[in-house]
């Protein structure tokens, strides 16, 4: 048992540790941005155009539309990110294009938007395939992930591409983050414990399916009260795991109560490519008919 | 901060923005990530913070004030940002497969890995009390100003999250992943 002063001490000391970040990449962002950024004049200082004559203000007033028009069309773009341009992601410059290079591309689409009607190179499980999405607004995390997100909960969907490695087990207790012994290779065991993830309801599956032209085993599971490891009615990330891969050392864990996951688990001549998808607590057919668009538009290389 | 160069950096001057910016930069980086508990969230709060910052700072009545007001808005860039990381960022986690867990006092591994279980189960409002008065040792009325609460409510949301914390602390302590033999 810790005493108040002692996590006192503790969260004190804790908060004080290892941290030692250099500010100097958000600092030449922002500092870059500064020239397109225009500051909002509070409401007293614009007093001060009652001191001037008409023609003065009309001038004034023609000066403040070309400003606001300028610095509008600079903000249309802008979005939060570390390290972005202020309208690099809106030029009107056409969307990068899939390398026309006939060798595979090892790699994840870049982070930022996904363009409709282009081909997204990735690999899963280092096997290169490609896909396209069927609307607007899906983005790449640039590193394992996609997502779409409207600001609608119900209305977002996202998925996880395992690019470099595909899971290779699941965990025995979720909510204890005990790992099940590695299953490997193999879609169908793969599937089978999935189905069987502790905590879990599960909605279908595992079935066979076809993705890309190779087997695959298809489940759907949802996270019900059993999931909500703290019985606080949220499902708090990092609380319930669900599947791990094995060098890469990492592990997918289940968003929110409600929310469904649908994986599919591909055997591409023996190597497996794993795919999760995840729709939130009250979606409709939507988000879900997006997913199983994008899996459907899946060609390996 | 030096008052007269806020005010220059209220009436445009970028050239003073930036040594304000340089000067809390780091600090901001460093509340961020504490609250966020993610570098990459935190990047993207301070940067908002900072530009949020340099185009209200003409709304500042009280230049005196910058500090308390600075917070704020990175507070406020913080809730903003822990909402994506509700979404999407957590989904995937690296795993600290090889840890060694040694009961070595207050600092130890389990200790800290316990605290921060507990930690990411608050909430940012939580979370941002609990920074910004045992991190920047401000006293809870101050914190209260800062993000914009009651100060019995920041009382309040103290003693919630350090019981929170105090019983993450007190759970069995365990290897945070370990395979079954």
């Amino acid at each position: 048992m810790h005493t108040e002063r002692d996590v006192t001490r503790i969260v004190h000391s804790w908060l004080r540790t290892d941290e030692h970040e250099s500010a100097d990449r958000v600092l030449d962002t922002v500092l870059e941005l500064l020239d397109t950024t225009p500051q909002r004049r509070a409401l007293w200082s614009a007093r001060r155009i009652t001191d001037m004559n008409t023609v003065a203000k009309l001038v004034v007033a023609a000066a403040a539309v070309v400003v606001i028009a300028v610095a509008g069309y600079n903000f249309l773009p802008a979005r939060g990110g570390v390290g972005g341009g202020p309208a690099a992601s809106e030029s009107p410059s056409p969307t990068p294009q899939p390398s026309p290079s006939p060798s595979p591309v090892a790699a994840f689409p870049p982070e930022g938007k996904l363009a409709v009607g282009l081909r997204h190179a990735t690999t899963g499980g280092g096997v290169p395939y490609s896909f396209s999405v069927p609307t607007a607004g899906w983005t790449s995390n640039g590193a394992y992930g996609i997502d779409k997100s409207t600001g609608i909960d119900a209305d977002d969907a996202s998925f996880i591409l395992w690019p470099d490695e595909a899971p290779i087990g699941v965990f025995a207790d979720p909510c204890a983050s005990v790992k099940a012994p590695p299953i490997g290779a193999s879609a169908a065991k793969l599937a089978a414990a999935v189905a069987a993830l502790p905590g879990t309801d599960l909605v279908s599956g595992p079935s066979d399916v076809t993705v890309g032209g190779y087997p695959a085993k298809h489940v759907v599971l949802t996270f019900g009260e059993d999931a909500d490891c703290n019985a606080d009615g949220q499902l708090a990330g990092e609380e319930f795991y669900l599947w791990y891969s094995p060098s890469e050392g990492s592990a997918r864990y289940a968003t929110e109560l409600g929310s469904t996951i649908r994986v599919w688990i591909i055997d591409v001549d023996g190597a497996i490519v794993w795919i999760d998808g995840e729709t939130f607590k009250g979606a409709g057919p939507g988000p879900e008919q997006e997913i199983q668009q994008i899996v459907d538009s899946i060609v390996f290389e | 901060m030096d008052t007269e160069t806020v005010v220059r950096a209220q009436r445009g001057d970028k050239g003073a923005y930036a040594l304000v910016a340089t000067e809390i930069a780091v600090r901001f980086l460093a509340v961020a990530r504490r609250i966020l508990r993610d570098i990459d969230l935190a990047e993207d709060a301070t940067q908002q913070a900072l530009l949020t910052i340099w185009q209200d700072l003409p709304k500042l009545r009280d230049p005196a004030r910058f500090d308390a007001w600075s917070y704020r808005l990175l507070v406020r860039a913080c809730y903003a940002e822990g909402r994506k990381q509700r979404r999407w960022a957590p989904n995937l986690r690296l795993l600290p497969m090889d840890e060694s867990i040694v009961n070595d006092g207050l600092n130890s591994v389990v200790d800290r890995d316990q605290l921060e279980r507990g930690f990411r189960r608050l909430s940012i409002d939580h979370r941002a009390v609990v920074v910004l008065h045992h991190y920047l040792d401000l006293p809870l009325d101050r914190v209260a100003e800062i993000v914009g609460i009651p100060v019995g409510t920041a009382h309040s949301q103290h003693h919630h999250a350090m019981r929170a914390l105090r019983a993450a602390l007190d759970a069995d302590s365990r290897t945070p992943v370990r395979e079954v033999i």
